[in-house]
């Protein structure tokens, strides 16, 4: 049997449904007040399980998908076809980890110098590396300076 | 009183400062609105974090500033390169580039800059006199009511939004379900946190609100890597003049187009999830069903500019309106809105006009000078749009992105808060791919706490949960949320001509009318009996073999 995309997505939000009615029976009950805390997120996990379930009936009922033309059957195909969302994710990923070390003014420049040189063309990096610096040091400087807001500071740079 | 409220709020808005933010933001939203990709939201909520350290006023007038804009940048895009800039000008690219290819661009944008500001002005006006009268109407809402009036706004948001009723609904009992988690607000325990931290103190909404929106939106745009290197035109420059005067004329002649369309759009604004995206093909709709040549649409007629950019303008007032008079946000550019009022300690509701009149005022206000400074920047801002489409989509992205994340930070000064941005951008951008609608989910983040809140306040009132359903204004927004939610399901079988689909309005007449019926006031009552009345009336036509 082939299951259709919905159909997968639909077990996976019934899965998660489950694991959030268990974890609202961790909600503490205080003495106190009328409306127990755990009695709105429990009834919007109800409401999702149902909508959930309604979900998965209808993506049983449509059947397997539709081949497509786009070719997201092997890992390389795949690879190719979220190539550029893989890389903008990583990349921010990156970025939030080396803010403690970098700072944001390094580290945003280096994500944005990273992001163009990966979906851009290679014989940009020149501009890439301009756009970079005069984009985020522009924005640091409105920041800091004009809104008066402290921009994280690297432990490695100080600045 | 008024009239000092006014005074006050011109004194507030007119100020140099406030002028040029005005005049930058609207500038920014007619790049964005033109800018096939980019979103008029995302150019809202992107200026949020800007403008946290401005006063209030001054905030919010620079985001008007920017929706305006917004609204008015997708025409240019639509009729130099036959790209729509936005959702909301879809239509206007029917005939406006086939006029700008015969030779007419200055004729065509004209139109468009002229009907958006009719728009945008008639929407103001109506903004000015009904948001007040419907915060009136809002002051005898209860808990109840109010309860029921958010789960209303979340049932025809995803009825609205999306092809998948059902889809529309998980998405916005996730966004209920992401403002859960953290500290809950009336006794202080922790909900969903798993022992974490960042958890228990909860995500911050606006962070939610550029994640979802901005950050999946981005990641969309970059998605396919040939198209993400491609800029939209590769035209070095524009020699365009707008045709003002010939444009007016034609306006005046066509007044009745102009009048129609303002008020499909306004109409459209007021209802939740039904935005400028849909307005401008129903008024592109009408206009050709009222022509008296509709084969000309299609190939450069007036109308076909005329309709869709007088409704998209419009419907922004209509989206006002709710979020005004009673907190609620029309869609998700006035959900932003709604954020930063939030981020300056300010709750709308009924009582907003009332308590904060100086504010309230200088939105009308700030709606009004929007207008007028998106008239006076469109030939100015053509030359930059030409500029601007020649940027590669990737490097706008890149770009935009960054800023997002030092704007998030500076909400709170949390880097906890870029985290929330990162999880909500990858939550966005997998519903986006998966067909689930971001509407609800906004609606659901916004509302959440407004439904949790009056859920509490009615139960320790009176522990009875009919009277969720029978008060008269809970029971109208029930029936009014059952019929929308049957909505899709309707349409889908009247274009397949079953019978039952013929008694879909009688029965919501007939339904609407009983809770109207109950309300106090003579005005209710007749309304009930019209409602009635017109409910026989298409019934009456249905079983005589006539279109209901």
């Amino acid at each position: 049997m082939t299951l259709n995309r919905d159909t997968i997505v639909a077990i996976v939000l019934l899965l998660i449904c489950g694991g959030l009615m268990a974890a609202s029976f961790q909600i503490r009950e205080p003495d106190y007040g009328q409306l127990s805390p755990a009695a709105w997120p429990r009834a919007i996990v109800v409401a999702m399980t149902l909508l959930s379930a309604i979900y998965l009936v209808q993506s049983l009922r449509a059947g397997p998908d539709q081949e497509t033309d786009e070719g997201t059957k092997t890992w390389g195909e795949f690879f190719a076809h979220w190539q550029n969302v893989i890389y903008v994710f990583a990349l921010f990923l990156g970025y939030l980890l080396i803010i403690p070390w970098l700072g944001m003014l390094i580290g945003g420049t280096l994500f944005v110098f990273l992001v163009l040189t990966a979906l851009g063309e290679i014989r940009n990096t020149l501009l890439h590396l301009a756009i970079a610096v005069v984009s985020i040091g522009g924005i640091w400087l409105l920041f800091t300076h004009a809104l008066g807001v402290l921009l994280p500071r690297g432990d490695l740079t100080g600045f | 009183m008024i009239l000092d409220n006014l005074t006050d709020a011109v004194a507030q808005i007119a100020t140099f400062h406030t002028i040029i933010l005005m005049i930058i933001g609207t500038g920014a939203g007619l790049l964005a609105g033109s800018i096939p990709g980019f979103t008029i939201a995302m150019a809202v909520v992107l200026t949020l974090p800007f403008t946290f350290s401005m006063p209030p006023a001054q905030g919010l007038a620079m985001m008007i500033a920017v929706l305006v804009g917004g609204l008015s940048g997708g025409l240019m895009s639509g009729i130099l390169t036959g790209i729509p800039g936005t959702p909301s000008s879809v239509a206007t690219t029917f005939d406006g580039f086939p006029m700008a290819r015969k030779g007419d661009p200055g004729f065509a944008l004209g139109l468009g800059v002229w009907s958006s500001f009719c728009g945008g002005f008639m929407s103001a006006v109506m903004l000015v006199l009904f948001a007040p009268q419907l915060a009136r109407i809002g002051l005898e809402f209860q808990p109840w009511d109010f309860f029921m009036l958010v789960i209303f706004a979340l049932t025809v948001t995803a009825s609205l939004s999306g092809e998948n009723l059902v889809k529309g609904l998980i998405a916005g009992a996730v966004g209920l379900l992401a403002r859960t988690v953290g500290e809950d607000e009336a006794v202080g325990v922790g909900r969903f946190d798993f022992g974490s931290d960042y958890l228990l103190s909860g995500f911050d909404f606006i962070a939610v609100l550029i994640g979802l929106f901005a950050f999946s939106q981005l990641l969309s745009d970059v998605r396919d890597r040939k198209a993400a290197r491609t800029a939209l035109t590769d035209q070095r420059k524009v020699e365009v003049r707008i045709e003002h005067r010939r444009a007016i004329l034609a306006l005046i002649s066509r007044w009745q187009t102009v009048l129609r369309s303002a008020l499909i759009g306004m109409f459209t604004g007021i209802l939740p999830g039904a935005g400028g995206s849909i307005a401008n093909i129903l008024a592109y709709d009408q206009a050709k069903k009222a022509s008296k040549d509709p084969d000309s649409f299609g190939k450069g007629n007036p109308d076909g500019i005329i309709a869709p950019e007088t409704s998209n303008n419009a419907v922004e007032g209509g989206t006002l309106t709710p979020l005004m008079a009673l907190g609620i946000p029309g869609d998700v550019t006035s959900a932003i809105i709604l954020g930063a009022l939030l981020m300056h300690d300010i709750v709308p509701g009924p009582t907003f006009i009332a308590e904060e009149p100086v504010l309230a005022y200088s939105i009308f206000v700030a709606f009004f000078a929007a207008n007028f400074i998106m008239l006076g920047m469109q030939s100015a801002m053509l030359r930059v749009f030409v500029l601007v489409t020649k940027i590669r989509m990737y490097m706008l992205a890149a770009v935009i992105l960054a800023f997002a994340t030092i704007g998030v930070f500076a909400l709170n000064n949390s880097v906890d808060d870029l985290w929330t941005l990162f999880w909500f951008g990858l939550l966005g951008f997998a519903m986006r791919q998966l067909g689930f609608p971001l509407a609800p989910m906004i609606l659901g983040v916004v509302l959440g706490n407004v439904a949790e809140l009056n859920l509490s306040r009615a139960l320790a009132i009176d522990t009875d949960v009919t009277l969720f359903f029978t008060r008269p204004w809970a029971m109208f927004f029930t029936i009014v949320a059952l019929f929308s939610a049957a909505f899709p399901l309707y349409q889908s079988q009247r274009d397949k001509g079953l019978r039952w689909t013929r008694f879909y309005a009688p029965a919501m007449l007939v339904a609407v009318a009983v809770p109207l019926s109950l309300m106090d006031g003579d005005f209710r009552k007749i309304l009930a009996a019209i409602s009635v009345a017109t409910a026989v009336y298409l019934t009456w036509r249905v079983l005589n073999g006539k279109t209901a």
